[in-house]
């Protein structure tokens, strides 16, 4: 543990970049994965006949094992590749499923007679989506958010396998050369970074659920 | 029927063989695997029952699952054992660090090394061929002028060694930019695509020719030498004497060149490895005569 | 109660309107029926018998699959549906209220969805929540989980109001409420409609109710209209329906109003 405090302590400079390069690809991978997942729930609530084949590719990805993904990408023109790019197409990937499914189940899992009272007085869908299905969902949404993070963070170890850095970097090394702190220095600050996405994201969930909505901070009060 | 129930026995055949057979491993790469099959493939053909173990890992790794008895026999390179297992200086006479070699490795482990297979794989300095032409680049000494605007790619070893980047970073005075680390494969594909600018590989890798690079001369002898040799315990040679045999029989049986064009039929044509390996041995070996032999004299 | 100044045109015309879904049962057969404007009528019946599928076919939530319904005049199937409903108050049993919203916003939300201004939305809010007797002072800025049941109707109330609709829609809206609640708010409500004058169809099970709230009443039997008439009147019918619902009510009677 003392050997592993002074390597991290002396290398800190790279210690640092790979914390920022590891932190890169789980961000703009889970980013991307909202902007396309949460879009892609709404859209399963919407059609009986998109739900199926949504959910289940996005069951499916995640059922790839992840070095196995890297791999297949590798020679695909365009978005394959050694580096980087890759890393994130395979991450953006496996980050989908959680948010795709809980964007799905938090619209769903709103109260019908809100549905009806909303359309019944004249919201239309996007009007009925904006002000009451997704600030109700919210919780829910933020909540898978959250999972594909963390998911994100791990799994973004293995990138450093297809040149994309990371402190999976360390991890491999750790491995090649049989040296235990240099796959701590690696794993350690990775499971440090996952909580503290965890305790973040929970964090901005709570505050950005409104009051009233489930998942709520304040509790709910049941009148007599 | 009767193939299925063979089937379904293999694999208890395979257990069962294992306190006998030989255990021959490979280290994470294909060249690895290409010669623990070679030597596979002789000891059976001459009754010596073999457990394949292959891709093993790392070198450290490899060592000591033969020192462990998870292993009984293995490729080495002699530079590698000097500097990377035994942890000494680099020597650049290779008799001399066979011997050393050969010696210390019996003394601490009762290991023993078996005659060079004939071809040294060294560490390669990788460049394209259109950067060599255009920059003037013939040695690893010409990098220095372009080193800090460059992306070199390793392997995850490379960086971690004495006779890797550090010792070279210091004996040729290069620092690149920036370093990328990934697996051994995917270099020549990410020199190739212009991910990073200069690899450090192997120098019998078979993608050296299918891509269009140049290896690029170690003017200042960085490098150990690193011949290429079977490592086998001493004991087992006591348990299977034929062992030992089949290796004095493989010296200097596998040129440089030979070694390189087998590992690009393999990687580039026909990745079934088995089968590409006893093609190689129907050209170039004979059921008790392995010396090398000219392709024009076989059928 | 008369019906309102221009009763030229029906607020709602049901003309032998039929909904059967779809490869299955038909719900409610040949409606044939109109609610004038200022009129209030309610439809009594068990449930099952197609009252909220009633309802549905007037703000278009449904469309009837023969015959027609009209909103002042014009096919519910020509409406463009959001302009529709955005005319119509929609009261449901569950209130439905937004938990997230507060009580104002709630209740401006018609309005909001038709881009009145700020100061317009809160100034109809306030009257309205007065009128309901949840002056906004008090209840304005609560959350719906703070209400109690009785409150919660009296806000959708408000908020079915919001717009200034001539049409209300109500489906059973007292019906989850304890007894004593339910009477209060229905007293209120009929007072409401008096001074407003607006058209309302209201369904419920509740008998009672139905003769104290509507200017006419409709019993419905599996779907069809069995008889439409004022309360007194249809208490002296000789309709066997009619006969079997009197028959329901408690002699020391609370019979409607007259």
């Amino acid at each position: 543990m003392r050997e592993l405090a002074r390597f991290l302590v002396e290398n800190r400079v790279e210690v640092g970049g790979l914390l920022g390069e590891h932190l890169y690809l789980s961000g703009v991978s889970v980013g991307v994965a909202a902007a396309i997942g949460v879009p892609l729930g709404i859209a399963a609530t919407r059609s009986r006949a998109l739900e199926r084949p949504i959910i289940g590719t996005a069951n499916v990805f995640q059922t790839i094992p992840s070095l196995a993904l890297f791999g297949f990408l590798i020679p695909i023109p365009l978005i394959g590749g050694v580096g980087a790019r890759t890393a994130i197409v395979a991450l953006v990937v496996y980050s989908l499923l959680p948010i795709v499914r809980n964007t799905h189940a938090g619209i769903r899992g709103i109260d019908p007679a809100l549905v009806e009272a909303g359309r019944g007085m004249g919201m239309t869908d996007l009007q009925l989506l904006l002000k009451v299905q997704l600030p109700l969902a919210a919780s829910v949404i933020l909540a898978g958010i959250r999972v594909a993070a963390v998911v994100s963070v791990g799994i973004a170890t293995i990138a450093a396998a297809i040149g994309a850095g990371g402190l999976g970097v360390y991890i491999f090394r750790g491995i090649a050369v049989v040296n235990d702190t240099l796959i701590l220095a690696g794993a350690l600050p990775a499971a440090l970074l996952a909580l503290a996405a965890d305790g973040l994201l929970g964090w901005m969930g709570r505050r950005l659920t409104a009051p009233g909505a489930p998942g709520a901070e304040r509790g709910e009060v049941k009148p007599a | 029927m009767r193939g299925w129930l063979l089937a379904a026995a293999l694999p208890l055949l395979a257990a069962c063989g294992g306190a006998d057979a030989v255990a021959v491993g490979s280290k994470d790469f294909v060249e690895q695997d290409v010669l623990a099959e070679l030597i596979s493939q002789e000891l059976e053909e001459r009754g010596v029952p073999v457990e394949r173990r292959f891709h093993f890992g790392g070198s450290k790794l490899t060592h000591e699952a033969l020192v462990n008895d998870e292993l009984d026999l293995y490729v080495e390179y002699t530079g590698t054992a000097l500097v990377a297992v035994l942890g000494r200086d680099p020597i650049h006479d290779a008799d001399s660090v066979y011997t050393v070699v050969e010696e210390a490795y019996l003394d601490r482990w009762d290991l023993v090394l078996a005659p060079p297979l004939g071809f040294e794989n060294t560490f390669a300095v990788i460049v394209r061929a259109g950067d060599a032409d255009s920059l003037g680049l013939e040695a690893i000494g010409d990098l220095a002028a372009v080193d800090e605007e460059w992306t070199a790619g390793f392997g995850p070893e490379f960086m971690s060694r004495e006779d890797g980047y550090p010792g070279l970073k210091e004996a040729y005075g290069i620092a690149f930019g920036e370093v990328k680390q990934m697996d051994l494969g995917l270099l020549y594909r990410a020199l190739d695509q212009g991910e990073i600018d200069v690899a450090v590989g192997n120098s019998t890798d078979g993608q050296i020719a299918a891509f269009d690079l140049r290896v690029l001369n170690d003017n200042r002898n960085f490098f150990p030498p690193y011949e290429a040799v079977p490592v086998v315990r001493r004991e087992t040679i006591e348990r299977h004497p034929r062992v030992w045999d089949v290796l004095q029989r493989l010296e200097g049986v596998v040129t440089a060149e030979q070694m390189r064009e087998l590992n690009r039929t393999v990687v580039v044509e026909d990745a079934d490895i088995p089968r590409a390996v006893r093609r190689w041995r129907a050209r170039h070996l004979r059921p008790g005569k392995t010396a090398p032999i000219a392709p024009e004299d076989t059928t | 109660m008369p019906p309102g100044s221009d009763a030229d045109t029906a607020a709602v015309e049901f003309d032998r309107a039929s909904f059967a879904v779809h490869r299955g049962p038909t719900i409610v057969r040949e409606l044939d029926f109109d609610v004038a404007s200022g009129e209030t009528v309610v439809l009594v019946g068990r449930s099952g018998a197609g009252k909220t599928t009633a309802l549905k076919l007037v703000n278009g939530l449904l469309a009837p699959t023969a015959g027609a319904v009209r909103v002042d005049g014009v096919e519910t199937t020509a409406w463009d549906p959001v302009e529709l409903r955005r005319g119509i108050g929609w009261v449901i049993q569950e209130v439905g209220l937004f938990p997230h919203m507060t009580v104002r916003r709630n209740v401006g939300l018609v309005p909001e969805l038709l881009g009145w201004d700020e100061e317009r939305i809160a100034e109809r809010v306030d009257d309205l929540l007065d009128r309901v007797g949840m002056p906004a002072g008090r209840f304005g800025a609560r959350l719906p989980h703070q209400l109690s049941g009785g409150q919660r109707q009296r806000v959708g109330v408000a908020r079915a109001l919001g717009a200034d609709p001539s049409l209300l829609l109500l489906d059973e809206p007292f019906g989850a409420l304890d007894a004593l609640t339910r009477d209060r708010l229905q007293r209120e409500f009929g007072e409401l409609m008096e001074e407003l004058g607006k058209a309302a169809l209201f369904v419920t099970h509740d008998l009672r109710e139905a003769l104290a709230l509507g200017d006419r009443v409709g019993v419905l039997v599996d779907g069809e209209l069995a008889v439409i008439a004022e309360a007194d009147v249809l208490l002296e019918s000789d309709h066997p329906e009619a006969r079997a619902l009197a028959a329901t009510l408690q002699p020391p009677g609370e019979l409607g109003g007259g």
